[in-house]
């Protein structure tokens, strides 16, 4: 950065100030692809010299132009990256990759290409299941972004620098597992809402940056003297997406969350890529099987003939039990953004397998405006009094 | 306008009786046969993937969807939407879903599996297992995924590819999606062969496979006819028709003779110059779920002179695709299902059209068969029934200069459509209609 900011302070300007460095690059040459969802294999974009750059939505932002491509009764989150994107904020962008993570997604993918004009657009179809013919059919998905990327880079993408675009990202995927670390200490040495803005810089920085970010902040929280303070309740928070400060300061304002399950949070980095012959086969792999969004279909066996209703929760949520041990979970904020459909079927069956575990949760509903802040704020305390 | 008192305003099919009735027939049917022991599914529409293998296999499937349709019309619904809430899932969920859970909650935990007194039609019994599917939108995979807090019925879900429509013609792009899918289909033969401890008989899955292909291309053929002037045929004749091939309802043979008789009947319409209404003065294209609770909102519309002439991507036949050379059943079927989404993209590409399998069509639709107008009917628990409408709209307008009015409703809460306000918004909307014929002209389109 331009200013010699460091750790957390860079991230927190980088949060609030996204597009900062991707213009910064975009200047120098570099060249900044756009993504919705963090089932885009970023790792293909590092490996060509392309710049991935999360869009996210902006929860203080009014949305007004989406209104002409979209229903009101859709996913706030998705409406809100559009809109973002028709009012231009994001017009240094060189492209755009979609996928098939979500029918919203899908949908937005659809109206974002047609309404906008960035030299590349690819949408990737994904599938739902982890099936082996549904696995061999997302590798050839990738294997197609890969020529189209190709193209458009003049660039041919080797397995060995894909190799290494893998490694630095499962780096980066490691570092964060370790700056997660350290909300295990009660009190906790870093914030919920802290953590928000450095998965956010990340996700809005090169690979290496975002690297380098994370050493200076973990050097920096671990000898920090002003880290929150002790609350009452450790809060896992579950859901889609929570990548907005002002949502994490409500959950803070009476409790730690000392874990946030969503893909603004930890999802996208709580697993690794493995090394496979064919890296493309890995990464395919990787996405549909290893990250824990609703959105895929998981069972406790493949084809399984006979069902039984605890090994079903055990395959979708089974994850959570070491993280709730591990981190000394005292509550969960099932946090769904209205519309959200994959999250949405899960609220009942996910209360069902924490009240098997003994940890009490809520679920919660808002749409992505400061608006729903408000009643949010009530939901939340009253939750944290009902378990103190 | 005036009409006769006691004449329909609508002029429908003959043909389409024995069509609509065989859909019932076909469900009491089922339930009297599930009722002596044969294993019942529950199962999601699958647009000709799954099913075709469950009825060479001689499996009795109802379906959800469908069931909550019937729920809502008669009224009983609400209680079922009710115990959903009160099990934790959000209201703004699909109201067909919310439905089935409420349901099936009632069934298991009040009823130890018993069909509730209340259900309309017999009710859906307890399924041996459930077939999913991921086309079209999330909630139909979630939602039998989410059935399993009542039931321990296995779930399998059907793959269902979505291709952008660019990348659609990316090399080799079609056959990977043939390649997963007979895969797909063949596991899916598998898993159901060991449910119902019997195997397939590939021979009759290829003939079930063929008439399915035969019937859609009858069908198909019936609304290519729609194009003439008068259209001979409304919408709502579609919509009482369309089940039987939709849903492979029934004898299969019997249909493809139904569907040649109504196309025998639509052709003799289209020769003798008779149309569907006894004066049409606007041809309109609709989107997407009709209210099935208000059809007759219809009647009054064409009242007014408007003819539906085209309608609902979703239920509509693929474009007839020749499959006689593919050996293998599965992959008929495979080819045939990804006809269904993939059967506009061509054109979609020439066209730059890139809203995908849900828009595209309806630019092809009120083109070719001449609408002045589209009436879109975005639900609000149907978001996948929904999303794309304002695109459509603007894609209509753009490409055609041909209107929309958007009416809002509901598939569970009637209450939302309100037939007098949307009746109340036809008058100006003909003013739009009529002006826009004007601009279409000055631009030189032939309509």
């Amino acid at each position: 950065m331009s200013d010699g900011s460091k750790g957390l302070s860079k991230a927190r300007q980088i949060y609030s100030d996204r597009s900062l460095r991707a213009r910064e690059l975009k200047a120098e040459g570099r060249r900044i692809i756009g993504y919705p969802c963090v089932y885009v294999p970023v790792e293909m974009l590092t490996a060509l010299d392309l710049i991935p750059y999360r869009s996210c939505g902006d929860i203080r932002e009014p949305v007004t132009e989406a209104d002409r491509a979209l229903p009101g009764s859709f996913c706030p989150i998705m409406r809100n990256c559009l809109d973002c994107a028709l009012k231009g904020k994001d017009d240094f962008l060189d492209g755009v990759v979609a996928i098939h993570s979500s029918d919203p997604q899908e949908k937005t993918a659809r109206v974002w290409q047609s309404y906008t004009d960035y030299p590349y657009f690819h949408f990737i179809d994904m599938p739902v299941t982890v099936r082996p013919e549904a696995i061999e059919y997302f590798t050839g998905q990738l294997n197609d972004l890969k020529r189209t990327l190709e193209a458009f880079s003049g660039k041919a993408l080797t397995a060995g620098k894909l190799d290494d675009a893998i490694k630095s990202h499962n780096q980066q995927r490691s570092l964060v597992r370790q700056l997660y670390e350290l909300t295990k200490p009660s009190p906790p040495l870093i914030r919920g809402a802290e953590l928000v803005q450095i998965v956010k810089a990340l996700m809005s920085l090169p690979v290496a940056e975002g690297n380098d970010l994370l050493t200076e902040v973990m050097s920096e929280v671990k000898n920090r003297t002003d880290g929150p303070t002790k609350k009452g309740t450790r809060l896992l928070t579950w859901g889609s997406t929570l990548d907005s400060v002002e949502i994490m300061q409500v959950f803070e304002a009476n409790s730690n969350v000392v874990m946030d399950d969503s893909c603004g949070g930890i999802r996208a980095y709580r697993a690794e890529v493995q090394s496979s012959a064919d890296p493309l086969e890995g990464l395919a792999s990787y996405y549909l099987k290893e990250i824990t969004c609703a959105r895929t279909f998981r069972q406790a066996e493949l084809g399984e003939s006979r069902k039984d209703y605890a090994g079903d929760l055990q395959s979708r949520f089974g994850y959570l039990k070491g993280i709730i041990r591990e981190w000394q979970i005292s509550g969960v904020i099932m946090l769904l953004v209205r519309y959200c459909d994959p999250f949405a079927f899960e609220m009942p069956s996910l209360k069902d397998y924490l009240d098997s575990l003994g940890v009490p949760s809520t679920y919660i509903e808002y749409d992505y405006t400061l608006g729903a802040l408000a009643p949010l704020r009530t939901r939340v305390e009253a939750f944290l009094e009902t378990i103190s | 306008m005036s009409v006769d008192k006691g004449k329909k305003s609508i002029n429908r099919l003959d043909s389409m009786r024995p069509l609509r009735a065989k859909v019932n027939e076909t469900y009491l049917k089922s339930l009297e046969a599930i009722q002596a022991g044969k294993p019942a599914v529950w199962g999601m529409l699958n647009f000709y993937y799954g099913d075709p293998i469950l009825k060479a296999m001689d499996v009795e499937v109802v379906y959800p969807e469908n069931y909550g349709a019937i729920a809502a019309a008669m009224g009983v619904a609400q209680q079922y939407l009710d115990r959903a809430d009160a099990d934790g899932f959000p209201t703004h969920l699909c109201g067909y879903s919310l439905t089935t859970l409420g349901y099936a909650s009632r069934m298991m935990r009040e009823l130890d599996g018993q069909i509730p007194p209340e259900a309309p039609l017999g009710g859906m019994p307890r399924p041996l297992f459930l077939m999913s599917s991921a086309a079209i939108c999330d909630a139909r995979y979630k939602w039998f995924q989410s059935l399993g807090r009542y039931m321990d019925a296995p779930v399998w879900t059907l793959e269902a590819p979505s291709p952008g429509v660019n990348e659609f013609f990316i090399d080799g792009y079609y056959d990977r999606m043939v390649d997963m899918g007979v895969k797909h289909l063949r596991d899916f033969v598998s898993f159901v062969e060991g449910m119902v401890g019997r195997k397939m008989d590939w021979d009759r899955l290829g003939e079930t496979a063929d008439l399915m292909i035969e019937i859609n291309r009858v069908w198909h053929e019936v609304n290519e006819l729609r194009k003439a002037k008068p259209c001979p045929m409304h919408s709502r004749d579609f919509w009482s028709a369309m089940p039987a091939a939709l849903f492979l309802a029934g004898d299969l043979e019997d249909s493809l003779k139904l569907y040649s008789d109504m196309y025998r009947e639509v052709k003799d319409r289209v020769d003798s110059h008779t149309g569907a209404i006894a004066e049409e003065k606007y041809r309109l294209v609709f989107a997407e779920l009709p209210p099935w609770h208000s059809l007759n909102f219809f009647d009054k519309l064409a009242e007014r002179g408007w003819n539906f002439v085209v309608e609902s991507f979703g239920y509509r036949p693929p474009i007839p695709v020749d499959l006689s050379d593919i050996s293998d059943p599965l992959e008929r079927i495979t080819r045939f299902n990804l006809q269904f989404f993939a059967g506009y993209y061509e054109d979609a590409r020439k066209q730059s059209v890139l809203g995908g399998a849900f828009a595209y069509p309806y630019l092809k639709y009120a083109r070719e068969w001449r609408c002045d107008g589209a009436l879109l009917h975005p639900l609000i628990s149907c978001r996948s029934a929904s999303t794309h409408l304002p695109y459509v709209s603007n894609m209509l307008m753009e490409e055609l200069q041909v209107p929309s009015l958007s009416i809002e409703g509901d598939i569970v809460d009637l209450r939302l459509f309100d037939p007098e306000d949307a009746l109340a918004r036809a008058e100006p909307f003909e003013e739009s209609m009529s002006h826009y014929k004007r601009i279409r002209q000055q631009k030189g389109l032939d309509w």
